[in-house]
Order: C-alpha cells, then structure tokens, then sequence
C-alpha cells in the first residue's frame, strides 16, 4: 500500500490526539464528524459546530470536503447546505497541509475574519459590511439557537446510519463501501 | 512530468454541497488543461440548424455520390447493391494514366483486371466539382458527432482544411498502412495509396489489413477496401503503377514510407518548387530504428504553433511608468512568456490602452510582467481590465532533401540518453539505401558480412564528411540496424505512423508546428538482453517473420505464450489489440488474452476506435473489438469480458486470474480505475504498461515490480476548480457559466423530477424521511417539489413557455437585481475597498426581447425540456420563431421588487431573524400539508420524467437549454459567449483526442512488451515517454526507480509485502511490530479501521484474531480458498517518527 492511506491515518490521529471529538461514520476512515468550538474573541465563541468531513480518495493531493451541519450565520458559509468558501481548503490546498491545519488555523481563522467580499452568504456579507454590531448580534442569535454545546451530542446519531451509507454507495465508482456502524 | 489520465464521460457536476465533493473524486485531467486545448476559431454561433438536415447526409451507413466517384451516372445501379463494378477507362486523354480504382470497388477481383488507363481520374473530377457545387455545406462543414473529441483539438477552422486535402501515402507496408489509416478516421478528403508490390507474408508482421489471403496481390488494392471501411466520408483509391512527379499535383501533401533517396530527391525538388509547395515527407522504419523528414516548402506559415488557449489575465493594477508594470489579480498565475504579444480591453482609467493594438511583454513573472511602453502620460489605471495573449503566425523556411541530407540542422531529439545517435542514424540510412541501391537487397538478418558491408558504407560517408564527421560510428548499432534493416515491426509502425499522420495534419492545415525537418529514433533496448545466435533470426515461413529476423524465434515464442491482461477497450484498446495480435501475442497455444471493457459503442467513438463501425452502435466494445482482432490474426486467444475492473468484481478477475497473468495493459480513461489496476500489479508483483493521450499529447509509463516505481507513487496535482462563491454569484469566465449551468440543469430537469417521483411513489413513507432529518436539506427537497406540483405545476405547453419565460425572468432579471441591491456598484468592504473589484465582475439583468433570438431560443428549450419532463406533448410550431415569440409574449411577468434587505431586518430583529432560519421542522411540517393536499389533485399515476444530461445528442435540446442558461448569465456579466459546440466540449468535459497520438502511445507501450515478455530486462533498458505531437516534442526516459524505505537493518520497497503466519490476534500482530522496533497505532483493512490505539473501545478488540475482527467489523468477505488478508499498519519508530512499512498479510490458514 501506498501512503496515502496512512496519511489519513496518520492525520486523524493527529486530529484525535488534539483533542477534537472525531466521530467516525462507520470505521471507514473516509467521513467522519468532528465537532468545533467557535473561537474566542469572536461572535461565535461560545457555539460549537459539528463539521462534516470528507476525504477524498486522493487525499491529501485533494482537499478535504468541509461542511457544517448546524447552521452558521457567516458571509462564506452557505446558510442552506453549509458549505464553505475558503480557499486554502479548495483552491490553495497542498497536501503539506492537514486536518489538525485545518481545525486549528483555517476554520478558526475564517471565523474571526470572515471575507464579505467573496459571499457564499451574500446577505451575511451585506450586514457585516453596512453594520458591523447588527452582523455580530444576528451571529449570536443563530448561535444560541442553532449551535448550543448541549445539543450537539444527541443530533448525530440519525445520520450516521442509512443515509450516510446511501450516500456512500452513490458515489461508490472504485471505492470500497464500508462496513455498518460499529455496534 | 504530467502524467495523463482522464476520465470523460459521464461526470456528475454539481456544485458541490461540501467543498470539493463533486468533481474532484472522478477527475484528474486538469480543467485547464482541457480548455487550454479548445482552440476553437469560432466562426458561425448561429445557424445549427440549417446545417444539421445536411448533416444528417453525412450520417448515414450507406455509401455515398461523393465516394464512388462515378456512381452519379447510374443510380440505379449504384453501390448500395454492393456490386462488384469495374470502371471502365472512357476518356483516353485524362493526364493520369494509372489504375486508379475507389474504394468502393472489390478491389480483390479488380487486381487481375486491366482496366486501360483510367479515365475515371477525369469524372471524378467533374463529379467532384458538381457535388461541391450541389452541396458547398456537405463538403466543408463537419459530423459533430463523428469527430467531436477531434474538433476539441483542432477546432472547425483546422478540420475544414483538412476536409479539402488530398493525400498520396506510397508504400502500402505496416508504416504506410497505419498512415492512412490515422489519416482516413481523422477525416482528410482523400487518400490515394502507392504501391507497385505485392504483399508477401513478411508483411504480415506489421500491416493490419492484409491476411494470408491476400499474399500475392497488390498491396495498395489489397488495403482499398479496409480502409474504405474507416470512415466513407473520405475517398480512398489505390495507385498500382509507377509513379511520376507530375502527378504528385493532384495532392497536398505526398508521402512515402518506401523510396529510395535519389527517387526521394527528384519528387522532393518538384513538390519543393511546385507553386503552391506540395508538403514532402520522407519516413521509414527498419527493425526498431525510424525515420522522418519534412519539407512543407521554402515558406510554410504556421497558423498556430502549439495548439493552446491564448492565456489570459485579470488585471489589477497598471503603473504610469517607462516601462510600465502591469499586475494581474493572484488568483491564478499567469502563464505569459516574455516576448508574447498581449492586447488590452476593458481597462478603465488608462483607456489608451484598449485600443487593441498587440503590445510585446517583458519580465513575465507569476502575477505581473511590464510592457515596452511609456504611459507616463496615459490616464491613472483606476480598475478592470482583461489581458489576452496574441498567437502569432510563425513561417518556417524549409530546406529541400537535396539540401538537408549534407546540411541537415537541428535533429529533433527524443531522449537525452541518446543525444549523439542522430547524426549517426542519418548517416546509417543513407548508407542503407546505398546498400539496397547496389545490392538491389536488404542485409540479411544475423549475416555478418551484410552487416559489415553496412558499416563499411557508414565509414565511408562518415570519412567524405570532413569536418562534420561522427567521432564514433558505433558498429554495434549499426550490425543491429543492418540486422533488422528488411523488418517493418508493428510497434514501430504504429509509432512512426502517428508522428507522420499528425505531420500531415500540420502540412494541410497550419495547425501545429511542423518537425523541422529530421527525426531519427531507435528502440535498440527492445532487443533481447541474451545475445541471439544467428539461426534463430532464420525465417519459419509464418507471418511474424518479420519480427522474427529482428528479435529471434525464442522471443517470438515468450510473446505467443503470453496471458496478457488489457483493461479497457477504448481508442487505446483497439490500438493495443490491434499491434499485439499482430506481435502474435496471445497467439500461440499457452497464450490468452483477456480484455474487458463495460462500454458500448457511440458515434463519437469511431473517428479513432479504429475497430469499430457505424453499424457496430450500441454493442459491447470488448467484443466488436475481439472479433475483429481476431480477423486481424485469425490465432489469437483472445476473450472478451465486459466486466468494470475494481473492487466489486473480484469474484471475476480473482487471485488466480491474476496471478496467472504475464503482464497488464492499461487501456483506461480515468485516473481512479488506473489507481486500482495500479495496486492489483502490486500486490501480485505484475509488470503494468500505462499509457494515455489528452489531444495531441501522450504519456506511458512503465510499472515493473520491484525496478520501478509504481503508478500510485507520482500524481497530477488535482484539478483546479471554482470556488462556490465565484460559481454561484460572480462569475468571471466562461466555465463559471457553464459549471452553473449544468447545475441548474440537473436541478431543474433530473432532481427535481426524481425527488417528485419519490415523493409521489410513497408519500407517507418520503414524508416520514424528511421530518426525521427536520434539517435545510429536507425543507429545501420539499419546497422544490410542492413547487413543482403547485405554482409551477405544467398541463399545457403553453404552461411550459410559461414557466421557462419566468426561469428567464428569475436567473438573469430578478436574481441579478437581488445581488446589485444587495451589493450596489459603489458597495465598498468593510475596509473601504470596492466591493466588485477584479476578479469580480459587475452584473446587469438582461430585458427580455422575443426579438432577441437567443432570448427565444432559451425559451424554447426550457419549454420543450419541462413539457418532456411533465409529459405533455410538443407541437409542431415550437421551433418557429414568429409563433414562439407570440406564445411568450402573452406571459404575465410580474414585476421584480428586491427583498427588502437586512438594513430594515436588523430593526425588526427582536420578532424573527428572518425567513431563512425559521424554525425548518415547522415549516417542514407545513409543507408536508400542503403536499397532500395537493397530491389529491394529481392523478394516481401521475409521474414525471427526470431528463439526464446527455450531450452527444445534438437533437435533444440539452446542450441548448444548457448553453443558453451559460451564455444569458456570461451577457450578464458582460463575459464573451460561446457557441453550442465549444459549451458541449467544456460543460459536457469532452476530453479531446485524436487517432494520431493514440497510435503512438500504443506503439511505444508496445515497444516495452517485448522487453517485459522477454524478461531479464534491467531498468536503465526501459523508458517513459512523455510526448507532445503539437510541438512536436518527445522526451523519452528511464523510469525511476521505487523508493527505498530503511528502518534499523530492515529495508523495503512498496513491492514488498510483509507476512505474518499463524493467524495472530491484534495483540500479536503489534508485538511482532513492536520487535521490529515499530509502535503501530493505526490498523486498518480496506477502508475499514480495526484498530485505533486513540479509540478507547478498541482496547477491547486486543484478543481477537484479526481475521474475526476483519470479518466482524470490515465486514470483510474472505473466498473460501483464500487463507489470507491484508492489513494497513502505520507505525512509528521509537522516537515517534512515522515510519511507512510494506502492507502485512496476516495468514490464517
């Protein structure tokens, strides 16, 4: 084997050992949860996120896939599906960089500095531009209700059986289809 | 070095719902990459239509007026009774007195004929001229869906011209053989093939036309009809007798694979002076030793010297300065060379620059470069502005052969290990032809004193050169080129054929630059490492004499015993089946091969999948493919499967399958199947010859275990794509369009649809599922397909217009009024900079116009593609603009008021955040209620057609609908349009390919088999081939070798395998690391963790024996013979460095 696959290996245990909650879908190591905490100093501090993570057959020469699953009110994260405009994790990515990169400096980063001249959210960006403190109270807002600490323990464990496997099996060209949750 | 993998077709393209989700997993040719070949000289965008009826001309199987010339005359007795016909010589006074005979004639039954002198040369040429006059469209405008992956390349411009080119290739061996044949699928005008031989057996070594049955005949009458076979939109005829230069008028460009240089130098001196210049190439192989020289005439322009997209750049800033400093925006590195000539447009401020006039850049670096020019004096830059490279026209002075052979210039060279065999090589063919001139013979195989007679000659020439004389004149190259000097080998054949077809490519059309003007290559490594005694080179009166004389009856036997293994049969496929049938590979009694391939075949498939016909359409490529290689050479053990190679059918290519094989050949179109083929010869220690082609470039690539490295070790670096934001909302080029257009359309037409049929099929069952995820997702799912059932519900095809005017009015009216509210054109960041600065552009809605016939044309194909969708009917009158304007204009559109937006929502705050982040499980729930309620109204069997995207179907209205939605979003952002043809070869990803580099690649691959079916090779004898025919350029090298791993005394490759007996637990599988001085913390079998020493739940699974642990977690499926699994360990050493060991097999047998 080659090393791509250890490097996946290699990075989540990185990721593991920098005490993020990694939880796995299924024992692939293809996707997986990991839970976030919005940074202080930001309106988003105090929030935690679940972010959906994918790794890509050509991982680390391909980015990861990143996405929110509870709603963030942020000019580059789309409010609907919860993906992210950022380029070090799509265009600028390098295979240099890795997950623990990518939870400790790329999201963080993102959420402190958030870019309202390349909207994914064009009505986030808009506010922040025009009023900066009606921005930061309508962050808050979405945080208590969407992203409360307490919450997200429960909210996964629905998605990580049937769908998760369909959606496996639909994009199944060469990869192997993983097993069924661990029990 | 790029390595070359594509995947074409059928590519999902969504915008992504995660980042980097969609496209990337299936895609490694580059975006760029693709776009760069899409030199499209766009003349026509309108006018479809009117072409198309004519086309269809050009569609049908049966044979036509332009191809049996003198069919015209008699209708009735045409050639659709397939009738043998012999043309009768009428008109004595035609200047070719010849037996020129078309390929639509038995030509088998015509070579004992003598048909006088052929006065059909002259009604052809009346035909000709009233068949242009009947139909100028037929003759220049092209089968798009014929040559689609060919127009990728070479665009309209190029193919018209080679539409109008007549070609003369003499000398019907393999080499000649394989040049028309490159040359008919690509589409030329006619081809007119030399030969006053007959066939003999030796060339059934190389020439794929010819069987044992046609040994005796003429070779070039003996080839009319195949190659006829190959594309009935060319005239193909045979030419049987002596050839005068007078008659090389009639072509374009003559070629001959078989002449002698004294006949060479008087047809070159004529076709040099001829006014216009007639393009003269000279080519030869001889054992694995080639050659080409080109004379294109004393002035040939070059139109386009390397067939990329013009590069260009987004300006960002420009100095008032001497010279001035221009700054590009650094979202994309420039690719600019210092000398190109660039223009502007688009500048604001410094305006004196888009007067569009070629400006010359200097000091060209990643993001910036300057300009020969003072703009002191010019307006201040204050934004915008776009920079376009300008090709230029390059014309080369071509020497004539009379001239070269003493003065010869610049060799092109191939591989650098070789730098010093060209000069020597033009000197040893030219003492061939002295040889064959004064013994009137080839050097027989294994005779020294032929040899030494050949290298006597070299010295001689070598001596009257003087100065200019080769210190070294190697005599053992030279006894291996007098050895092999009769063969004609396929592999070097299909090689030589593809540089020399692309050569006359150039010749009819300017496109590409030329070789200039000599090219010598040799394959002496292929020869066997064991030395061959002389007897074994004797003739065994087969067809593969030929090879024999070069490689010995030894190797010949290793070929026809090999079990060779060729995944895919594609255009590389039939390439590969076609030269390996003829090696006689797989043919002897202990051989097989085995090819599989899950396609069937299109019509796009066949201007290069040389195998196949157009009645061939819709059946399994791997048999139409085997059958006719089994015609090619009746004793090839070929079986032809139409399994998918991967994971899921390791029931059918199981360990013995694999482990019985000699070698793999990849014959793929996508990097992921190449990955797995990749670790399959890996983990079965199998040598695997890679190759691949992207337009006029190719690659291959050695695998052999244990000398080289793997396939998997080096990458691509993966494909850029669009940002979602850009892509979504600021588009600033064309992709961007097209990228969202096919996202709309598979959102309008295909998910939409699905998801209705999903919901219509089990209601309660559906519901159940959305409130269960209670997320966006859901709520988004059920808003589209109430949407689709209420409001937008379609019963008439008045209601579909209806509804594709107001998707008009949304995408490219409201949507952009929203955003222009939301962000104004004075809107600034919140550090004061304008919001639309480059690369952002600013977008204006568009006013619908029935007037406006692109307007129209959206309308109608949004229309025609929901009505299908709903079922409903479409009428007649739907492409008549007059009446489609009129059913448009009676659509109410309601006027557009933007949202009011966030300034008035912040004031309201307190009472609701807006109506995006309401409560999604309530709203869900409302809208379930809604849906039944509006179910009741649907009849029970009510379902929708989802439409997939298909683009190779130029009738279906899909690349309209999608070319519309790209070119309505490009007119609001002011971005250029492109034509339907240019959309479907970027949204549709069509991968451009062309028969030329195919034939090449294979060729070389080729080259390599005989080296890993001989055995004993060591790596300095194999080579990698990077090549580009545009160039043209070819760099030919030794592979590398795989990386040594070395941990304490123990080292290893990623061809070793660890095994570990005695079916040990987890525990005993980390002691055994852990004695090698190896701490694993990460065990895993497929894609499947066993073992995480984070995970504390996993401790549990310490005692178990691996393979229940791989059985009960993985999942894994053990065959009952099998008494191994694999696992992945990552360890590290003791000082926590990671250390990459080989894969571990942990036997419980």
């Amino acid at each position: 084997m080659s090393s791509p696959s250890k490097r996946r290996e290699m990075d989540l245990m990185k990721l593991m050992m920098g005490d993020y909650k990694v939880e796995m879908i299924n024992d692939g190591m293809q996707e997986f949860y990991v839970d976030f905490h919005g940074p202080s100093e930001s309106p988003y501090h105090g929030g935690v996120w679940r972010i959906r993570v994918e790794l890509p057959d050509a991982y680390p020469y391909k980015s990861p896939s990143i996405g929110f699953v509870n709603k963030i009110y942020h000019p580059n994260v789309d409010e609907m599906s919860g993906s992210v405009c950022l380029d070090v994790i799509n265009q600028t990515w390098s295979p240099m960089f890795d997950l623990v990169n990518v939870f400790e400096v790329f999201l963080p980063q993102l959420l402190l500095y958030p870019n309202p001249s390349d909207p994914l959210n064009g009505e986030a960006a808009a506010l922040m531009m025009r009023d900066r403190a009606a921005y930061e109270q309508r962050v808050k807002e979405y945080r208590e209700k969407y992203a409360k600490p307490e919450d997200i323990g429960a909210a996964p464990e629905e998605k990580s059986s049937d769908e998760e496997l369909s959606e496996d099996e639909s994009d199944s060209s060469d990869e192997q289809v993983a097993g069924k949750a661990d029990p | 070095m790029l390595k070359l993998g594509f995947l074409g077709f059928i590519v999902s393209f969504l915008v992504p719902i995660f980042v980097g989700f969609a496209l990337g997993d299936y895609l490694n040719c580059s975006y760029k990459f693709l776009i760069a070949f899409l030199v499209v000289v766009i003349l026509s965008i309108m006018g479809f239509s009117g072409v198309f009826s004519s086309l269809l001309h050009y569609m049908l199987p049966r044979k036509r007026a332009c191809e049996g010339v003198a069919v015209h005359e008699d209708t009735d007795n045409n050639n659709e009774n397939k009738k043998i016909r012999i043309l009768e010589a009428a008109d004595p006074t035609v200047k070719i007195s010849s037996d020129v005979v078309c390929g639509e004639n038995n030509c088998n039954s015509n070579s004992s004929d003598n048909h006088g002198s052929g006065s059909l040369v002259k009604k052809e040429e009346k035909e000709e001229a009233s068949f242009m006059a009947l139909g100028d469209a037929n003759s220049t405008d092209i089968d798009e869906d014929l040559h689609s992956r060919q127009l990728a390349v070479y665009g309209r411009e190029t193919m018209r011209r080679l539409f109008a080119s007549n070609i003369l290739v003499s000398g019907m061996q393999g080499l000649g053989a394989e040049i028309a044949k490159n040359l008919i699928l690509a589409g030329v005008k006619s081809v007119t093939l030399h030969d006053e031989g007959v066939v003999e057996l030796w060339d059934l070594s190389s020439n794929f036309i010819f069987s044992e049955d046609d040994v005796g005949k003429n070779r070039a009458l003996a080839s009319l009809q195949k190659l006829q076979e190959l594309n009935n939109a060319v005239v193909v005829r045979a030419l049987t007798t002596n050839l005068t230069k007078e008659q090389l008028s009639d072509f374009q460009a003559v070629v001959f694979t078989d002449i002698s240089f004294e006949k060479a130098i008087e047809f070159n001196d004529y076709c040099h002076n001829h006014q216009p210049p007639i393009a003269f190439i000279k080519t030869e192989v001889r054992g694995l030793f080639g050659s080409v020289f080109c004379d294109f005439g004393p002035e040939f322009t070059i139109v386009d010297v390397d067939g990329e997209e013009p590069h260009t750049g987004i300006i960002a800033s420009i100095s008032n300065d001497n010279p001035a400093l221009v700054s590009c925006v650094d979202d994309e590195r420039l690719e600019f060379q210092d000398g190109d000539l660039v223009v502007f447009s688009e500048v604001h401020g410094m305006t004196e620059l888009n007067d569009g006039k070629p400006r010359k850049i200097k000091n060209a670096r990643a993001y910036s470069f300057t300009l020969e020019e003072d703009t002191t004096n010019y307006g201040a830059y204050v934004k915008g502005g776009i920079v376009t490279q300008v090709k230029q026209p390059k014309v080369l002075n071509f020497k004539p052969l009379r001239e070269a052979l003493t003065e010869p210039g610049d060799f092109l060279l191939s591989d650098f290990s070789k730098f010093d065999r060209p000069p020597l090589l033009h000197l040893a063919f030219q003492a061939l032809d002295k040889f064959v001139s004064e013994l009137g013979r080839f050097p027989v195989a294994g005779s020294e004193e032929d040899a030494q007679k050949l290298i006597s000659i070299v010295t001689n020439v070598n001596e009257s050169l003087g100065d200019g004389r080769q210190e070294d004149i190697n005599p053992k190259l030279l006894r291996h080129f007098a050895f092999g000097a009769k063969a004609v080998l396929n592999p070097m054949a299909a090689m030589f054929g593809g540089i020399v077809g692309q050569e006359v490519v150039k010749a009819c059309s300017g496109k590409f630059h030329p070789l200039f003007q000599f090219f010598y290559f040799d394959s002496v490594e292929s020869l066997p490492t064991e030395p061959v005694d002389s007897i074994d080179f004797r003739p065994l009166n087969s067809r593969y004499d030929a090879q024999i004389s070069v490689f010995g009856s030894k190797l010949q036997k290793k070929l026809e015993d090999a079990k060779v293994f060729i995944v895919g049969s594609g255009a590389l496929g039939c390439e590969f089946l076609k030269n390996v049938a003829l090696m006689g590979v797989s043919c002897g009694n202990e051989g097989k091969l085995t090819i599989t391939d899950d396609d069937v075949i299109e019509k796009s498939n066949l201007s290069r999948q040389f195998l196949f016909r157009d009645w061939n359409i819709g059946q399994a490529k791997s048999t139409v493919a085997a059958s006719a290689a089994t015609s090619i050479n009746p004793r090839f053990n070929i079986e032809a499967l139409q399994n998918r190679v991967g994971p899921e059918t390791e029931n059918v290519f199981d360990d013995t399958f694999w482990e019985n094989l000699s070698v793999v050949i990849n014959a793929l179109d996508n990097v992921n199947a190449r990955l797995y083929v990749d670790q399959r010869c890996l983990y079965f220690q199998k040598p695997l010859l890679e190759s691949g082609t992207l337009g006029a470039k190719c690659n291959t690539q050695m695998v052999i275990p244990h000398l080289t490295e793997n396939y998997g070790a080096s990458r691509d670096p993966p494909e850029k794509q669009a940002p979602m934001c850009t892509v979504h909302s600021f588009p600033h080029n064309i992709d961007h369009c097209l990228t969202w257009a096919r996202s709309e359309f598979e959102g309008l037409l295909e998910k939409t649809p699905a998801e209705v049929n999903a919901y219509l099929s089990n209601p309660n069952e559906y519901s159940t599922a959305m409130i269960n995820a209670g997320d966006a997702q859901a709520r988004d799912n059920l808003e589209r397909v109430l949407e689709c059932l209420e409001n937008e519900r379609c019963e008439t095809f008045q209601d579909c217009i209806t509804w594709a005017r107001l998707k008009f009015e949304d995408y490219f009216a409201n949507r952009v009024k929203q955003l222009i509210y939301t962000f104004p054109e004075d809107a600034a960041t919140s550090t004061g900079a304008p919001f639309w600065s480059a690369p952002k552009r600013f977008p204006r809605p568009l006013q619908f116009s029935a007037a406006d016939l692109s307007h129209l044309h959206f309308v109608m194909a949004g229309s025609i593609l929901r009505a299908e969708t709903f079922g409903i009917p479409i009428p007649d009158w739907v492409k008549n603009p007059k009446k489609m304007a009129e059913a448009v204009d009676k659509v109410m559109v309601p006027e557009f008021q933007p949202k009011k937006d966030v300034k008035i929502v912040t004031d309201e705050k307190a009472t609701s955040i807006s109506t995006g982040s309401i409560d999604d499980s309530a709203v869900i729930a409302e809208l379930i209620m809604k849906l039944k309620q509006c179910q009741k109204n649907l009849a029970p069997e009510f379902r929708m057609k989802p439409i997939q995207f298909e683009k190779d179907d130029d009738t279906n209205f899909h690349m309209d609908l999608i070319a519309g939605l790209a070119n309505m979003r490009a007119r609001n952002y002011s971005i250029p349009e492109v034509d339907k043809l240019k959309a479907k070869f970027i949204a549709g990803r069509i991968i451009p390919a062309i028969a030329t580099s195919t034939a090449m690649a294979t060729g070389l691959v080729c080259l390599e088999l005989y080296k890993v079916l001989d055995g004993g090779h060591k790596v300095e004898d194999y080579r990698n081939t990077f090549a580009n025919l545009a160039l043209p350029l070819f760099s030919i090298a030794e592979p590398l070798p795989p990386k040594v791993i070395k941990h304490e005394n123990l080292s290893w490759t990623v061809w070793d395998r660890w095994i570990l007996k005695g079916n040990p637990t987890l525990r005993e599988l980390i002691q055994w690391l852990k004695e090698k001085g190896l701490n694993a913390y990460s065990i895993s079998c497929g894609s499947c963790l066993l073992y995480n020493s984070m995970f504390p739940r996993h401790k549990d699974r310490m005692d178990k024996k691996l393979v229940d642990l791989a059985r009960e977690v993985a999942k894994v499926d053990l065959p009952t013979y099998r008494r191994h699994l694999d696992v992945v360990v990552a360890c590290e050493d003791d000082e926590d460095n990671d250390v990459d060991i080989p894969q571990v097999s942990i036997y419980f047998g």
